[in-house]
């Protein structure tokens, strides 16, 4: 329907240095990694700094993607190993998500269970930190290293709780619905 | 494509953070894979960003920072080395402007070693001083041009602003030698015998005497005054005696670490006489 350039194509434009494609592709992407970041960090300069770092890479090596799935799930892959190295080198900040941890509203119970089955409900009634290590660990993959410099917690910590949280979604998931 | 997409109320949520964890997750997952989508939240995140108190990040200062970043040239190799070594990164580019540091004189000096090495390996004797009156006087020679003003005109801005002589020219000095020492020990290595390894207290000996030496004149000129000297003095013993025993000596050894403690002691006392690399003032 448009004839805007896929991704793939402004890759290959960023292979050869061209800095138009280069900015379409930032443009394009800048805007949802910013805020998936944001999700993870609550610093807005470490979420920028990211963002940069990212680009730089991507411009560095356009070539690391090799063409298996898509370009947006590697641009997150970069992303958020650069925010987890950026929070490494500046240490201290604190970063852990707090997830605003608002209960869901009635209606999104609704959603959730039609979309999840219980899922939703048992992911709920986890305590945040063990939200922030399923969040860190199941859903954007990292490891378990990176996880814990991402929550400033020992990587002990990292997989005792991802290990309590896992119990407790069993548990939950086996007991039904309360 | 399964037909579902982000509703506006779902990606209203998503962008201000009110929605749960596990409704966010199934957007993000969505997100990766949905282009429309994608461009409706970088919509309504950059939109947010010219006003209210939602904005992310600055994308447009961002921008500017990343198209800089990727506009300046990388750090080489050898920059990005001492930075991994610790160094700040306004030191390390100090430290590695210098133009011992440059590929073709780097390689220079190691074909020069290489030549001397082999004809130790292959021509006997000869060649065993022929090693032995070139490797000690290679580093001192590095490490002269690493901070002489004239081999080095990038060192001249640099001295001008407020920064350490003494610092700048221990790091090039240490950063040189951690090149060049390594390289001349393999070199070394295919010399017979232990003339491999003789030559290593000379050449710091001769270093710390370039070191000293430059608080009174240019590193370069007392770096090859050093080097002279030690050419006729080796020549002259090859010419009397044919071996090369006597560099080997313990007692000759030991006057070399003598020398080397000595110049280093006078380099270190004279510090402030590094002034006079700055001869424009």
């Amino acid at each position: 329907m448009d004839s805007r350039p896929d991704d793939e194509t402004l890759l290959l434009a960023v292979a050869e240095r061209d800095m138009g494609a280069f900015r379409t592709l930032y443009e394009r992407h800048a805007g949802w990694l910013a805020i998936r970041l944001s999700r993870r960090c609550n610093d807005r300069d470490l979420v920028a700094d990211a963002i940069q770092d990212t680009f730089v890479a991507v411009w560095q090596k356009p070539r690391g993607f090799r063409g298996d799935g898509d370009i947006a799930a590697w641009l997150w892959g970069i992303a958020i190993r650069r925010l987890v190295s950026r929070l490494r080198t500046r240490g201290g900040v604190a970063a852990v998500s707090g997830h605003p941890g608002v209960a869901p509203a009635a209606e999104d119970q609704v959603l959730l269970s039609v979309e999840y089955g219980d899922i939703g409900q048992a992911l709920a009634r986890l305590s945040p930190e063990m939200r922030a290590v399923i969040q860190a660990v199941v859903l954007d993959g990292l490891s378990a290293r990176e996880a814990a410099q991402l929550l400033h917690v020992p990587v002990s910590s990292v997989k005792t709780r991802l290990y309590r949280a896992k119990a407790h979604l069993r548990a939950a998931l086996a007991e039904g619905p309360s | 494509m399964t037909g579902w997409h982000l509703d506006d109320d779902m990606l209203r949520r998503y962008v201000e953070r009110t929605d749960s964890l596990a409704e966010g997750a199934s957007a993000e997952q969505h997100l990766l894979s949905c282009e429309p989508c994608r461009a409706r939240v970088t919509a309504a995140v950059t939109a947010a960003a010219g006003g209210t108190g939602l904005s992310v990040i600055d994308f447009a200062a961002v921008w500017d920072r990343t198209r800089d970043a990727v506009e300046v040239p990388r750090p080489s190799v050898f920059e990005r080395l001492l930075r991994g070594a610790g160094l700040p990164a306004q030191e390390a580019r100090l430290v590695a402007v210098a133009s011992a540091f440059r590929g073709v004189w780097l390689a220079g000096v190691a074909a020069v070693l290489a030549f001397a090495a082999l004809a130790a390996a292959f021509g006997h004797a000869r060649g065993v001083w022929l090693f032995l009156s070139v490797a000690p006087i290679v580093p001192c020679l590095v490490v002269a041009s690493s901070y002489d003003p004239w081999m080095d005109p990038a060192l001249e801005p640099e001295l001008v602003t407020p920064y350490p002589m003494l610092r700048l020219v221990l790091l090039r000095t240490i950063a040189v030698l951690a090149l060049a020492l390594p390289a001349v020990l393999l070199f070394g290595l295919v010399v017979p015998g232990e003339t491999a390894f003789a030559w290593l207290l000379p050449a710091v000996g001769f270093v710390a005497v370039v070191l000293a030496a430059s608080t009174w004149v240019s590193p370069l000129r007392s770096a090859i005054a050093v080097s002279s000297a030690w050419l006729a003095a080796i020549w002259l013993l090859a010419a009397r005696s044919g071996a090369p025993e006597a560099v080997l000596q313990a007692r000759t050894q030991a006057g070399f670490l003598a020398l080397a403690a000595a110049s280093f002691a006078i380099f270190l006392v004279r510090r402030r006489r590094l002034h006079q690399l700055r001869p424009w003032r």
